[in-house]
């Protein structure tokens, strides 16, 4: 397939979404080692004012059906071939969205921007609130489908140029969205404009303050997800960006995932030609890796440099 | 008032060159490239010639990282193997550094050094090779190497040429074992600016290392104007104004000139600030290059010769890219420093592949019967030397520049240092925002006073 794709992944200079600054230092050079999309190399660097870590040059909107292929997890993370790490998954899930959204009013509105196939929003509509108003966006025509599938009421836009009424959210949510984007100080204002005054926005994105990233960050972190993460941060950069859009931090903390170790490994071992049955102990479908991992990143949660970001910002009152 | 911004101009459209228009655009301005010669790419020129054997005018070393920030990974090919030897007889060939460790007279020297010698002035290449390394490595291999390509006695260069390998022996040992396990040229130490790692390996373009400078330029908004030589730098209270290319005088508050420092000051008028750099030297080199048969004639890629050879480097790139020579073919490059008008330089090419033939038996002992042709390039600006007779002005051009505002050196001639292509881009990536913002700055400045004057004459 690489030689086939090869020449449909165009790539465009960018600047730090933060700064505008072009001047980012190499950080980690990587290949698509997990869908392996395309034969390009991908180099992520560091802006030496903001911190942010992004992918310069990166593929083109035109390329985006290229690097995500049909058989992209977010779009297909089921029950049916993920059981176990599905069940688990959903139950902690579940409780983190539910405790962010403590004190919400019983008719809130709620919106997941980049919804993906409705995962989130389905685990509110079956353990929150009933009165809950369930809303998403997504970009993705294949996500939306599958979304809409579960009979959730989703968008298919930016949500920049959503329907949804301004000021007319309480909470929103962006789980594992923000990195996949282009512009991530756009969409925080945008979504700062759909958000009442005081309401809030719940965010996790892969933490680049974490040992992982510390340890694989030359090229095998499973968090580049190369190359579909754009932009990555830690907790200075997710200030500054959180500045940039006007939004407050009412709370910046990170929290246990067992993905990027999991993908740190696995991609190494790909990279060194280890064989498959190695490699496949290491997958979102291997549990006692992901079980092994989850204790471990624990700990480093405990000390505040867990594998997420977990960030809640606030529209000013 | 006026709305145009002068261009940037950019002397020169080999790599330095295209790189900076590059990085220009990138900061939003505009950059018109002039290049004297015929063609682009300049000392980065490649060719294949009719057998099918591919050429670059001299050695680079391009990588992953380089690559995949021009956006070029996907057209290049990995390096299965990279490695350095040095010759020291028949039969013994220590690997480059690690290996020299296994010689027990080096170890031995190198520890009697450290443990006799007390601190003393080590800014002469000669002491400061002895002491690093001990007198017995520094005396049979390091000091011959660095008189071979600097063309002047250790005791007349500084020491600051050595400041040029950025690995330690343990990451060196690691950066190895990685190169061994991923079967990929692992660089190590071929980067000032940035750092060895794991992850980061020799590649090769396809169509060579001209496709490299093919592809910036294809992606500047302006093309490169050929043919166009750079004939004067005017400049004002030590700031330049304009420039004369091609017998046209145009206004501009910005050069980057790639062109070797000491070339550079002749085109000045109007300040003497650069003619302390006039005196600056770089050594020649006269590089054979001998088409062969059968492969891995060498015991490594590259062999460094300190004694009993002509040449101080022999090279057999096929080793490191089988693709670059039909199968069971090779090319082997011997490498003579030189300087033009020296008996080197002025060999005939039959007397200069003669020389490489009839001495090349130690490592390759039936080169005659294998030889199928050979090619010979004289190449004048090999390496900066730095002599110790112009030491502080050197390190007053790195470290504050040409002292013309608006007037930058850039690239390994312009700089005068010994860095390789991914360094030139390092550089110019932190370098360029700044003369962008000062670029931009003068530009204001110059348009509201040209604005105030024509308000003046409306008045």
């Amino acid at each position: 397939m690489a030689a086939d794709e090869r020449e449909s992944v165009t790539l465009e200079n960018v600047a730090c979404c933060i700064c505008g600054g072009v001047d980012g230092t190499p950080v980690g050079v990587g290949e698509d080692f997990e869908y392996h999309t395309t034969s390009h190399s991908f180099l992520a660097v560091r802006c030496p004012r903001c911190e942010l870590i992004y992918l310069d040059p990166r593929p083109t909107p035109a390329s985006l059906p290229v690097i995500y292929p049909d058989e992209y997890h977010a779009f297909a993370f089921d029950e049916e071939q993920f059981g176990l790490v599905h069940k688990v998954r959903s139950r902690l899930e579940a409780r983190r969205l539910l405790r962010a959204g403590r004190g919400l009013p019983a008719d809130a509105h709620v919106l997941d921007v980049g919804c993906g196939d409705g995962f989130h929003l389905d685990l509110l509509r079956q353990h929150g609130p009933k009165g809950w108003q369930l809303h998403g966006v997504d970009t993705d025509a294949r996500a939306v489908a599958a979304a809409r599938g579960r009979g959730l009421d989703v968008e298919e836009q930016p949500v920049e140029t959503s329907a949804l009424a301004p000021g007319s959210i309480d909470f929103a949510l962006c789980i594992q969205t923000i990195e996949h984007v282009g512009d991530p100080v756009a969409i925080l204002r945008a979504i700062g404009k759909l958000l009442k005054p005081g309401g809030r926005l719940y965010l996790i994105t892969d933490n680049t303050g974490s040992p992982d990233f510390k340890i694989t960050k030359g090229r095998h972190w499973g968090g580049y997800h190369f190359p579909r993460h754009w932009n990555l941060f830690n907790k200075a950069s997710m200030r500054k960006l959180a500045e940039a859009a006007d939004l407050e931090v009412a709370k910046l903390s990170t929290t246990t995932s067992p993905v990027n170790w999991t993908y740190s490994v696995r991609n190494t071992l790909v990279d060194w030609n280890a064989p498959s049955w190695m490699v496949n102990r290491f997958s979102l479908k291997a549990a006692p890796a992901l079980a092994a991992f989850t204790a471990f990143d624990t700990a480093f949660t405990v000390i505040g440099r867990g594998a997420l970001l977990r960030v809640i910002l606030r529209r000013p009152q | 008032m006026s709305t145009s911004t002068p261009p940037v101009i950019v002397l020169g459209g080999g790599i330095a060159g295209l790189l900076a228009a590059h990085e220009l655009g990138r900061n939003g301005v505009a950059a018109e490239v002039y290049e004297a010669g015929p063609r682009i790419a300049g000392m980065a020129a490649s060719h294949t010639d009719a057998d099918g054997f591919s050429y670059d005018v001299g050695a680079h070393f391009v990588t992953n990282r380089f690559m995949a920030a021009l956006g070029m990974r996907a057209n290049c090919r990995v390096l299965p193997r990279y490695g350095e030897v040095v010759h020291l007889s028949a039969k013994k060939h220590p690997v480059y550094p690690i290996g020299l460790l296994g010689v027990p007279r080096f170890v031995r020297s190198a520890v009697w050094e450290k443990v006799r010698r007390p601190k003393r002035d080590l800014s002469v290449a000669a002491d400061r090779f002895r002491h690093d390394y001990g007198r017995k490595l520094a005396d049979e291999v390091a000091l011959p190497l660095l008189e071979a390509w600097s063309g002047l006695p250790a005791d007349q260069l500084s020491a600051s040429v050595i400041d040029k390998i950025p690995t330690g022996l343990a990451q060196t040992i690691w950066l190895r074992m990685a190169q061994r396990m991923t079967k990929r040229a692992v660089m190590i130490g071929y980067c000032k600016e940035e750092p060895s790692a794991t992850g980061v390996f020799h590649v090769y373009p396809d169509g060579g290392i001209a496709a490299i400078c093919q592809h910036v330029a294809d992606g500047l908004a302006q093309p490169v104007q050929v043919g166009q030589p750079a004939e004067k730098i005017y400049t004002d209270g030590e700031r330049v104004v304009g420039v004369r290319i091609a017998g046209r005088d145009i206004e501009t508050n910005t050069v980057i000139s790639t062109l070797p420092i000491n070339r550079l000051t002749q085109l000045i008028e109007g300040s003497d600030r650069l003619d302390r750099f006039r005196r600056f030297q770089f050594r020649g080199l006269v590089l054979v290059n001998l088409k062969l048969t059968g492969r891995e004639l060498l015991p490594d890629v590259i062999v460094w010769t300190p004694h009993g050879f002509p040449y101080f480097r022999v090279t057999e790139a096929p080793m490191a890219m089988p693709w670059i020579a039909p199968v069971d073919k090779t090319m082997i490059l011997c490498e003579f420093g030189a300087q033009p008008g020296d008996e080197v330089w002025a060999m005939t090419d039959e007397e200069a592949v003669e020389r490489c033939v009839s001495t090349l038996d130690p490592l390759i002992p039936d080169v005659r019967s294998r030889l199928l042709g050979a090619s010979v390039l004289r190449q004048p600006l090999g390496y900066p030397v730095f002599a110790l007779d112009y030491e502080p002005d050197r390190a007053a051009l790195a470290a504050e520049g040409t002292g013309i505002a608006g007037l930058h050196s850039v690239g390994r001639n312009g700089e005068f240092d010994h860095i390789l292509m991914e360094d030139t881009f390092w550089r110019l990536r932190r370098r360029i925002p700044a003369i962008a913002r000062d670029h931009h700055r003068c530009s204001v400045v110059a348009s509201s006073i040209e604005g105030v004057h024509n308000e003046h004459s409306t008045a």
